[in-house]
C-alpha cells in the first residue's frame, strides 16, 4: 500500500538501477527482516515535511515519522566484522565500454535480467532495444588480476559465478550463442569443476582463454578482439556483452579499521593469520567472510559460523547468564479430548489476500463447516495484536482446533503454534490453509476463482483439522560430550575449540601422532614455520585439561544418535567404550600417490609434499638442480580423480619460490592446466614470475612426458607460444599429487553419512549447511569434506565446533513433533523402513520373539519414506495421519468424512 | 566491388567477422594497412582497374595519428586522387577519406556503408 501511494520514484538499487521503485518499498520478498522501508534519502516527509500519504494509507499504523536515529551503547565481549565485499569502481569498468554501451552490463546486472522476480521477469533482453540477444560475451577479471586498478589479487568467485550465469541463461534461451573468455578457468570449489564440465558439454557454452582488451559498439552491436595463446589474432561480434566484476574491499574499510583498530592488508581486505583465519590483528575483534579475502558462499557460511565459536570460546562462562525462558501453561488435556470445537482465521493480510480473494465470503462460509464455533477475519493475523486477541478468543470460546487461513505454513507456522501453547493447547492442534499463494497470487487475475480455491481450502484444513491429534514434544539429554574424529589440523582445531566452550572431547587419532598432513607441511603459504604451527597445536590440544587423546586408535562402531552416542575405539587389543552427545568427522584426506610421470622409478621425481620434506632435511640435494620442472593436476581433475585438488597450484607456487629462495640460479618450470592461486594466493604467483619461473600452459590432448633416461631426466612438453615441443633436461621433477580422499568407505557405513563421488563426505546442504552432514549430530571439517588449505581447514574446524555444541550447550535435544511412529503389533519386522531411512532414524530391534521396527525419535527427521514403504502400514506419521490425509481429500471432493 | 584502406590503428576487428555478421555490404574489401600514410595515388587508381566501383580510405583523426602525419598525408592523396578522377570524366566522389577513433570500428562499416550506397545509388538508370 506505502509502495502504491506514494509519489516519489527512486531508482531500485536492489535490482541494480534496472528499474523504478518507490521511497518506501521492500527490497525482494524474501527479504529479511520481510518487512518494508522507506528510503530516507528521497522520502517528501522526511526531506520535506510534506506528504505524509504512506503512514495515512498504511492499515496497520506501521509508518512512525516522529523516530529519530538513537546511539546506543552496547556492552559486549567480542566483536564480529562482517562487512562483505566493495563494488569495482566504475572507471575500471569505463574501459570496457561499461556506461558508454547501454548492452554492457556487468555481471550483477545480468544476475537480475536472469531472475524470474527481476526486473525483466527472467527475460534476457539488451537494455538498448528490449530485444532478446543471440550472442552474448562474458569478460572475466575485471577489476581482478589487474594491477593497473590497484587489485592484483584473483577474486575467486567470478569464474564460477560467470558459469552459472551462462548456464542460467542457456537453460532460458537454448539458441543463445554464449561465449566466456577466461584468463585461468578457476573452479576449484567441492564440485564446481563438474558444473564447469556439464556447462560446456551439456549447454556448449565457448570457453575461450584470452583477455579481451576493450570493447567497441559497432551499428548497435559489440565488437570484440583477443588473441590466443597460440599468437593468432581473433575478432568477433556480440550483441551482449557481460563483466565479471570482482570482489573488492568494502568501501568503508579504512574507517572501520580505525574505529576496531585492525589492521587491513595491501588490497584494504581484513588482515589474518593462517593459523588463525578469523582473527583480527586485536583481540576480541573477529572477521568473517569476504572482508577476509574474496571467497564463495559456502567458505563464508563456514567462516561466519567457525567465528561464532571462536566468540563463544570467550564467552563460555557467560553462557545462559542472560537467557529469558519462557514459560507456558499447564496442557488443557481434558480440553483436547473433547469434540472439535474449531476456530477459523481467514487473514486478509492487508490487501495481499484481500485484494483478491472475497475475505468476508470465505469467512461466512467457514461458519457452514462442522465443528466450528468461531470464525474472524483479522487484517493481519501475525501481527502481534491480533495473536494477542487470537490466544483471547481461543481460551474465551474454549476452542480446541484453531485453522488458521492466511500464508505458508513454513515461515508462520511456528508462530501460531506458539499462541496456542501461551494458552495451553497442545502447538499440533493449528493447521494452516495457505490461501496467499495458492489463491491470492497464482490467481491474482480471477478473483473469483480464487475465492472459491480458498472456500476448498478452508475446508480441506478444518477436516483435517477435526481429526488432529495433540502431539508429544520428546526432549532428549545430552552427554555434554564431544568425540573428535581424526588427529590433523582440523580435528585439534575442532577438539580446542569444543573444549574451550567447556565441554569434554576425546579425539581418536590413527597413528601413532597427532598433526596429520600438517606434520609432513614446512612452510604455510604466509611465510610461517608450519612445524611450529603444529607443535603449538599439539601442545596446546595435549595440555588441555578437557582434551583426551587416543592416538594408535580407530573407531570400530558407533551407535546412537544425537545427543547419546556410543562409540566402541579399538586401541590395538583392547576396545573402549566412550559415550558422547555429537560426533565430528575430522578424518582428512592423503596426498595420491601419482601412477604416471615416471613416479617411483627415480629419487629424483618426487611429490610436493616429499619436495617439502627433503628441504626440511637440509638443501644439499639441490647443488646439482639446475632445472627444475613442476607439474600440475598429477591425478587431479583426470581419469584417476575427477576433482580439482584446489590447493596444488598455491603449493607449487609457494615451493618454487622456496626453491629460487634457496637457490636462485636454478630454473624452474611449472606445467600447468589452469593456475588456481585464487585469493590473494594470486601474489605469489605474480612474485614467481617476476622471479623468472616459467609457466607453460598444458592441455589434456598434449600431456607433458617424463622420460628416465640412462643419465638423467628429460621432460617433453608442448610450448604453446613457441608452438612447438620442448625438451628440458630436468635435475628434479616435483609432481604436484592431489588430495585423495582417506578410506572413508568404512567409516561412512558406520555413520550411514554419505560420500560424493569422488569418495569424500557430503555436507547437508554444499552452501548453506557446510558442516553438517544428513545424520543429526555428525559435523564435518577438513580434507574429510574435501580438498582445501590449512587456513580452510582451521576455519571450517571452528565452524564444525560450533554446531557440535549447540545441542552439548541446550543440555537437551527437542525432537520435533512430527516423527514417525510405528504401531508394534503391526509391524512384521521387514526392515524395509530400515534400509530406506536416509537419517539413521529407524531400527529393529528384538521384542519378545521378533524383530520389530522402532523409531528412534531424536534423529527422526519425519520425512515419511518409511511410513509410504511401510507394507502393512504400521507407521504413521505425527500430525499427518492417513485418516486425517484422507479426510483432507474427501473434503476435497465436497464429502465429508466423519468415519475417519 | 568496393575497396577500403584503413590503418591499423583504427579497425582493430578482422573485416570478416564484420562480413559475416553483416555489419558491412557483401561485396566490400578491406585491406588493413600498417599505416594510411603509405598508400600511395596509383595504388588508389590500381584499385578501380583491379574492379573496384568505389574506394575509400580510414586513417587516424587528423590531430591523434599513430604515426603523426600518415593520415594527413593520406588525405592528401586521396585529394590528388580525385582530381584525377575528374580529368578521367569519373565521379571524384568515387574516392573518400574518413577517419576514425584509435580502435573505432563504427566509422569504418559508416563508411563502408556511405560508399556501397554511393555506387549503387549511381547504378540506378536515369
Amino acid at each position: 500500500m506505502c509502495t502504491m501511494y506514494c509519489p516519489r520514484p527512486v531508482v531500485d538499487a536492489y535490482n541494480e538501477r534496472l528499474e523504478i521503485t518507490r521511497a518506501p518499498h521492500i527490497d525482494y520478498a524474501q527479504a529479511i527482516p520481510s518487512s518494508y522501508y522507506i528510503d530516507a534519502k528521497a522520502c517528501l516527509r522526511v526531506n520535506f515535511e510534506t506528504c505524509n500519504l504512506c503512514a495515512q494509507t498504511c492499515t496497520a499504523g506501521a509508518i512512525d515519522f516522529s523516530q529519530k536515529p538513537k546511539n546506543l551503547e552496547l556492552e559486549v565481549g567480542a566483536v564480529v566484522l562482517t562487512p562483505g565485499f566493495g563494488r569495482v569502481d566504475s572507471s575500471v569498468l569505463e574501459k570496457f565500454g561499461y556506461g558508454k554501451y547501454p548492452d554492457v552490463l556487468t555481471a550483477f546486472e545480468f544476475e537480475r535480467l536472469t531472475c524470474a522476480s527481476g526486473p525483466t521477469e527472467g527475460h534476457i533482453v539488451r537494455p538498448s532495444d528490449n530485444r532478446p540477444p543471440r550472442k552474448i560475451a562474458f569478460l572475466q577479471c575485471i577489476g581482478s588480476r589487474d594491477e593497473t586498478c590497484g587489485n592484483g589479487y584473483c577474486s575467486s568467485v567470478c569464474c564460477m559465478y560467470a558459469i552459472k550465469e551462462a548456464s542460467v541463461a542457456k537453460e532460458h534461451e537454448p539458441d543463445l550463442d554464449v561465449s566466456i573468455f577466461f584468463m585461468d578457468v578457476r573452479t576449484q570449489g567441492k564440485g564446481f569443476d563438474d558444473a564447469r564440465k556439464r556447462a560446456q558439454e551439456k549447454y556448449g557454452i565457448n570457453v575461450i582463454r584470452a583477455r579481451v582488451p576493450r570493447v567497441d559498439q559497432v551499428d548497435g552491436r559489440l565488437a570484440l578482439t583477443w588473441t590466443t595463446d597460440d599468437g593468432k589474432h581473433h575478432s568477433g561480434i556480440f550483441d551482449m556483452v557481460v563483466l565479471s566484476v570482482g570482489l573488492e574491499s568494502p568501501e568503508d574499510a579504512e574507517a572501520l579499521s580505525k574505529i576496531a583498530d585492525i589492521k587491513l592488508n595491501n588490497y584494504n581486505f581484513c588482515s589474518t593469520r593462517v593459523d588463525s583465519p578469523l582473527s583480527t590483528s586485536r583481540d576480541g575483534v573477529f572477521v568473517a567472510g569476504a572482508f577476509q579475502g574474496p571467497k564463495d558462499i559456502p567458505e563464508s557460511v563456514t567462516q561466519a559460523s567457525g567465528v561464532a565459536a571462536i566468540a563463544s570460546e570467550l564467552l563460555a562462562e557467560a553462557r545462559n547468564s542472560q537467557t529469558v525462558s519462557i514459560t507456558y501453561p499447564e496442557e488443557n488435556k481434558a480440553l483436547e479430548e473433547q469434540e472439535p470445537r474449531i476456530g477459523i482465521f481467514v487473514c486478509h493480510c492487508g490487501v495481499n489476500i484481500a485484494g483478491v480473494v472475497d475475505v468476508k465470503a470465505v469467512r461466512d462460509y467457514a461458519a457452514s463447516l462442522p465443528g466450528v464455533v468461531l470464525y474472524e477475519d483479522p487484517l493481519y493475523s501475525c501481527s502481534q495484536d491480533a495473536l494477542k486477541g487470537i490466544a483471547e478468543k481461543i481460551r474465551d470460546n474454549n476452542l480446541n482446533r484453531v485453522v488458521i487461513a492466511a500464508c505458508s505454513p513454513r515461515t508462520h507456522e511456528p508462530l501460531f503454534q506458539e499462541t496456542l501453547r501461551s494458552v495451553g493447547l497442545n502447538p499440533a492442534l493449528v493447521e494452516m490453509a495457505n490461501i496467499r499463494d495458492q489463491c491470492a497470487w497464482v490467481h491474482a487475475q480471477e478473483p473469483e476463482a480464487a475465492t472459491e480455491k480458498a472456500k476448498d481450502l478452508v475446508r480441506m484444513a478444518a477436516a483435517k483439522a477435526r481429526l488432529l491429534t495433540p502431539l508429544e514434544q520428546p526432549t532428549v539429554d545430552v552427554t555434554p560430550g564431544a568425540l573428535v574424529l581424526g588427529g590433523g589440523a582440523a580435528g585439534m582445531s575442532a577438539a580446542l575449540s569444543i573444549a574451550d566452550q567447556g565441554y569434554s572431547v576425546t579425539i581418536v587419532e590413527k597413528s601413532r601422532h597427532l598433526g596429520g598432513n600438517l606434520r609432513r607441511l614446512q612452510w604455510t603459504t604466509d611465510g610461517q614455520d608450519a612445524r611450529k604451527v603444529m607443535e603449538d597445536m599439539i601442545s596446546s590440544v595435549e595440555s588441555h585439561p578437557g582434551i583426551e587423546v587416543l592416538t594408535g586408535s580407530t573407531v570400530e562402531a558407533i551407535s546412537g544418535y544425537v545427543g547419546n552416542f556410543t562409540s566402541t575405539v579399538s586401541q590395538g587389543k583392547k576396545n573402549r567404550l566412550i559415550n558422547h552427545g555429537v560426533t565430528v568427522i575430522a578424518t582428512g584426506a592423503r596426498e595420491y600417490k601419482p601412477r604416471s610421470y615416471a613416479y617411483g622409478e627415480s629419487t629424483r621425481i618426487v611429490t610436493q609434499l616429499e619436495l617439502e620434506e627433503k628441504l626440511a632435511r637440509g638443501k644439499s640435494f639441490l647443488k646439482n638442480a639446475r632445472n627444475i620442472v613442476m607439474i600440475q593436476c598429477v591425478g587431479s581433475r583426470g581419469d584417476d580423480m575427477s576433482h580439482c585438488s584446489r590447493l596444488c597450484c598455491t603449493q607449487a607456487v609457494k615451493n618454487a619460490l622456496k626453491l629460487k629462495e634457496l637457490k636462485p640460479d636454478c630454473r624452474i618450470y611449472i606445467l600447468y592446466r589452469d593456475m588456481r592461486t585464487y585469493g590473494f594466493h594470486e601474489d605469489a604467483y605474480r612474485e614467481a614470475r617476476e622471479k623468472g619461473v616459467i609457466f607453460l600452459r598444458y592441455s589434456t590432448d598434449k600431456k607433458p612426458q617424463v622420460i628416465k633416461q640412462a643419465r638423467g631426466i628429460k621432460v617433453r612438453a608442448f610450448d604453446r607460444l613457441l608452438g612447438e615441443e620442448i625438451e628440458i633436461p630436468a635435475n628434479l621433477v616435483v609432481l604436484s599429487a592431489g588430495i585423495a580422499p582417506g578410506d572413508n568407505q568404512e567409516l561412512s557405513k558406520i555413520l550411514k553419512a554419505p560420500l560424493t563421488p569422488e569418495g569424500f563426505f557430503l555436507e547437508a546442504h554444499a552452501k548453506l549447511r557446510p558442516v553438517e552432514i544428513a545424520v543429526d549430530g555428525v559435523y564435518l571439517c577438513g580434507l574429510a569434506h574435501g580438498p582445501k588449505s590449512l587456513e580452510e581447514s582451521v576455519a571450517q574446524a571452528k565452524a564444525a565446533a560450533a554446531k557440535a555444541t549447540i545441542p552439548l550447550a541446550k543440555g537437551k535435544v527437542a525432537v520435533a513433533p512430527i516423527v514417525s511412529h510405528v504401531d508394534q503389533d503391526a509391524c512384521i519386522g521387514c526392515g524395509i523402513c530400515e534400509s530406506l531411512c536416509p537419517f539413521n532414524a529407524i531400527r529393529l530391534s528384538k521384542v519378545g520373539k521378533r524383530k520389530k521396527a522402532q523409531t528412534i525419535t531424536a534423529s527422526c527427521k519425519g520425512c515419511g519414506i518409511c511410513a509410504s514403504h511401510c507394507p502393512t502400514i504400521a507407521i504413521s506419521m505425527g500430525g499427518f495421519t492417513d485418516q486425517a490425509i484422507m479426510a483432507q481429500i474427501h473434503a476435497f471432493s465436497g464429502r465429508q468424512c466423519d468415519e475417519g | 566491388m568496393i575497396k577500403g584502406f584503413c590503418c591499423n590503428y583504427t579497425l582493430s576487428v578482422e573485416p570478416e567477422a564484420l562480413r559475416s555478421e553483416g555489419l558491412i555490404p557483401e561485396d566490400v574489401e578491406i585491406e588493413r594497412l600498417p599505416c594510411t600514410g603509405r598508400l600511395e595515388v596509383p595504388e588508389i587508381l590500381d584499385s578501380f582497374s583491379e574492379g573496384a566501383e568505389a574506394v575509400f580510405v580510414v586513417g587516424c583523426q587528423l590531430d591523434k595519428c599513430h604515426n603523426l602525419s600518415g593520415s594527413r598525408r593520406a588525405s592528401k592523396r586521396v585529394g590528388q586522387a580525385r582530381k584525377i578522377l575528374e580529368e578521367l570524366d569519373m565521379d571524384p566522389a568515387l574516392v573518400e577519406m574518413f577517419y576514425a577513433g584509435r580502435g573505432e570500428t563504427e566509422p569504418v562499416v559508416e563508411a563502408a556503408r556511405l560508399m556501397a550506397a554511393r555506387v549503387s545509388e549511381q547504378d540506378q538508370p536515369g
